[in-house]
């Protein structure tokens, strides 16, 4: 099936304008998740009671963006006389964006305070999911027509810039199911312990392994843009989930390290005399899988720390020795499958690329 | 092929590499050099604006804390009131503290023995729980809270002070004396409430 249409090429300035919406969609959706990442840590350390605060600003700005984006891909598609999937999609998810806000509204104004998982949280981060999709999709959907013929292959620039919001929210959906953080005194949507550390063990593999092996194909299959998009997503969370938190800030080192089996996994894709083989897509599946337990540090420990031990709490000052001991603990456990839900991501993203190839 | 044995050599070792370090080397080096932060709660002052009153009269407890030690991830001044029903009889007046004290009524779960601020434990009688998180080191908050007594009698008081992460026994305030419901220790004081 092809999901984007066979209409004639997209006229130069209508399709720079719409490559211009996906890009301001996706930027919007990624300051949108940095914020709401942020905004998760900020909770943890100071309990804000107020809506006025940098990561809400930050979050809020992002939603801004994205709209401009949307804006301008239905201004492209009126131009272009239709509007096509990847743009109904961007523009589907910047509504539900939007619509969030006044939902959540409504939902403070009459349970008070919600925690991470509540109804207008989820239609915000689904709006994330599906506005960051609709993006990329647009990116690609620019490319197979303005370059009719040739191998599908976005700018490195281009592939990080889409498919890190996409990590970003697919990550926040996973969080609200296995973070304890969705009691309040009306309701109690904390996930249940057990399901919570499964789900934590295949989603966020899976995640990882979907986002960064596609953006191997997004790119052309050329070393690189994979170990950048890696780089970048731990930059992010550095920035927001470790620099706000002096007792984690010694441990940067020890987060960054993680960039390498990124590195690796991109060089084991990358190798030519591999390349008609999809036993380095396996490896490479396998390997950034395993890794999630690292790349997902420090709210990992709180998923964990529930399981293992609950009723001890996981104050900012004890995060780090809390994640070191459950390293040691449940990190073996949760290792093989990581890695198969890894292998299952990467073979996703590969199952993908071979459609957008025979468009 | 032997480019492919280096190139497949030089990945194994870099990952193997990464393991060691990741899942060895580096967290044995933190678990060595992070320490949890060292906070210490005090109840600095207690003050009355009366210590005795008619029924049908009302008084002012102001409470100060202060954090003599490390940063606190959160610190909770803690102001009980035994011989009221409802928190309704308190009414916070004034405070600095970081974010707004909690009250909390008979019934609402609460936490024990240093543990945490919400348990499995169930409030005896109302409280007000004034905190900051953080608490930064040196630094004092203070709260008044105007108290109406339902029966006349001797109308008793008790606070308390509580740091997290709770390290050590300098964590909390007073460090001996009576014990609350709660399995915690508290200054008690009192106001004579006289018939009217």
């Amino acid at each position: 099936m092809h999901y984007f249409g066979q209409g004639s090429s997209l006229e130069y300035g209508t399709g720079r304008k719409f490559l211009a919406g996906c890009i301001l969609v996706s930027l919007g959706v990624l300051l949108a998740a940095g914020g709401g990442s942020w905004d998760i840590t900020n909770h943890l350390l100071n309990k804000p009671e107020t809506f006025f605060a940098p990561p809400h600003a930050l979050l809020y700005s992002g939603v801004g963006t994205s709209v401009l984006g949307a804006a301008l891909l239905l201004s492209s598609s009126r131009f272009a006389g239709r509007i096509v999937l990847p743009a109904k999609m961007a523009v589907a998810g910047v509504i539900l964006l939007i619509s969030a806000g006044p939902v959540d509204f409504a939902w403070h104004s009459a349970f008070g305070l919600d925690g991470l998982f509540s109804p207008p949280h989820f239609v915000l981060v689904s709006g994330m999911v599906l506005s960051s999709l609709g993006a990329i999709a647009g990116m690609v959907y620019y490319r197979t027509m303005t370059v009719r013929g040739e191998a599908v292959r976005l700018h490195p620039a281009l592939v990080v810039v889409g498919i890190l919001p996409l990590w970003l929210s697919l990550s926040g959906i996973v969080d609200m199911f296995t973070l304890p953080f969705s009691e309040t005194p009306y309701f109690n949507f904390n996930p249940d312990r057990t399901s919570a550390v499964v789900l934590a063990a295949v989603g966020f593999p899976f995640v990882i392994a979907a986002c960064l092996v596609g953006s191997y194909f997004l790119a052309g299959r050329r070393f690189g843009t994979m170990s950048i998009s890696g780089a970048a997503f731990i930059v992010t969370g550095i920035l927001t989930s470790i620099v706000p938190s002096d007792a984690l800030i010694s441990t940067i080192p020890f987060y960054s390290l993680s960039v390498i089996p990124i590195v690796v996994s991109d060089a084991l894709l990358s190798y030519k005399q591999w390349k008609s083989s999809r036993i380095p897509v396996y490896l490479a599946g396998a390997i950034v899988g395993v890794t999630f337990f690292m790349l997902y540090y420090p709210l990992i420990t709180h998923t964990y720390n529930e399981f293992t031990n609950f009723g001890r709490l996981v104050w900012p000052g004890v995060t780090a020795p809390i994640y070191f001991e459950l390293l040691s603990t449940v990190y073996p456990y949760v290792v093989v499958p990581a890695a198969a839900f890894g292998i299952v991501g990467a073979l996703t993203a590969d199952r993908l690329a071979a459609r957008i190839k025979a468009l | 092929m032997s480019r492919t044995v280096a190139v497949v050599g030089a990945l194994g070792a870099a990952l193997a590499l990464y393991f060691v370090f990741s899942l060895y080397i580096l967290p044995m080096s933190y678990q060595e050099s992070i320490t949890p932060q060292r906070p210490e709660a005090v109840i600095t002052s207690v003050e009355f604006s009366a210590r005795e009153i008619a029924l049908g009269e009302k008084f002012v407890i102001s409470v100060a804390g202060e954090n003599r030690g490390q940063e606190a991830d959160m610190q909770i001044v803690s102001i009980g009131f035994p011989n009221l029903t409802s928190i309704d009889g308190a009414t916070t007046t004034s405070h600095d503290f970081r974010q707004t004290p909690f009250r909390v009524e008979p019934g609402d779960p609460v936490g024990t023995s240093y543990i945490g601020p919400q348990g499995n434990l169930t409030a005896v009688y109302p409280s007000i729980e004034a905190f900051s998180r953080p608490w930064e080191k040196g630094k004092s908050y203070s709260i008044s809270i105007e108290v109406k007594p339902e029966m006349e009698g001797r109308f008793l008081v008790f606070t308390k002070s509580v740091a997290f992460p709770h390290t050590r026994e300098m964590a909390h305030y007073p460090r001996e004396g009576m014990l609350d419901y709660q399995n915690e220790f508290v200054q008690i004081h009192s106001v004579n409430v006289t018939k009217p």
